[in-house]
């Protein structure tokens, strides 16, 4: 299991608000990663560190 | 690369998806949903490219096969999806809200339909708001079939695809379905499969 994300994976803002979400990625299932609510609301998007993944 | 080596790499043949309308977009196309498109046709209609359906389809279904079946909701609110995702969790084993999504449903344990996914699977983010803001608020990742005028707000996985076709979103849950099924072993092939698409399709 990864290591739990502390930070979002897109702006790198720390994760403690509602509406955050983590989750390991969909692509490789090696590398957790972390979505803020901002983020998320905007679509944001986010690239696994691991294998390059983007998101959504 | 060959054009056959292409088709071959695709989850069913591409006649099967054109067929089914899978790749068919709306007259409306949204900034989140731009690299999926293919191309817009003469009539305005944008198109959506198959291959990169395909391929969400099946970093979806790995996504989906990571959690336990009890762990998995599938909702629609939309008529068309309703039959599929009855079937979906079927064969998946997962839970299911065809039809209105009863508030409550992930936030109020008082509920007697109250239940704690960890992840969701939305046919229309735009329909399955109420749902969408359940799972938003419970903090679980959102998988969501949309279409050219989808917005993928709140959405961590996007899976494009015409939400709207009756046969479209039957060959899209059959192949989920199918690809978790094989993920996780309980099928070891293609032919193992015995469900058939138009079982997934919903009636007239």
């Amino acid at each position: 299991m990864p290591d739990p994300i502390s930070r979002c994976t897109s702006c790198g803002i720390p994760l403690s608000r509602e509406h955050d979400v983590m989750f390991i990625c969909p692509n490789c299932n090696n590398v957790q990663l972390g979505r803020c609510g901002n983020c998320r609301n905007q679509s944001a998007i986010y690239i696994c560190p691991g294998c390059g993944f983007e998101g959504p | 690369m060959t054009e056959e080596q292409k088709a071959s790499e695709l989850l069913i043949d591409e006649d099967t998806y054109l067929t089914s309308g899978v790749h068919i977009g709306t007259q409306q196309k949204s900034a989140d949903m731009k690299k999926f498109i293919f191309k817009v046709r003469s009539d305005g209609l944008y198109v959506l490219d198959i291959k990169k359906t395909d391929e969400r389809l099946r970093t979806a279904a790995q996504m989906i096969s990571r959690f336990k079946p009890e762990e998995v909701l599938v909702v629609s609110a939309r008529q068309y999806g309703q039959r599929p995702v009855r079937q979906f969790s079927n064969l998946i084993g997962c839970h299911s809200f065809p039809g209105r999504f009863v508030p409550g449903t992930l936030t109020n344990p008082a509920l007697d339909v109250y239940i704690e996914p960890k992840i969701l699977i939305v046919t229309d983010p735009a329909a399955d708001q109420q749902a969408l803001k359940e799972a938003i608020n419970s903090r679980i990742p959102i998988i969501g079939l949309c279409d050219a005028n989808n917005e993928t707000k709140y959405v961590d996985l996007a899976i494009p695809v015409n939400n709207k076709g009756r046969r479209s979103l039957a060959v899209a849950y059959w192949l989920l379905a199918r690809e978790v099924l094989k993920l996780r072993g309980d099928i070891t092939g293609d032919d193992d499969f015995k469900a058939e698409i138009k079982d997934f399709e919903a009636t007239l």
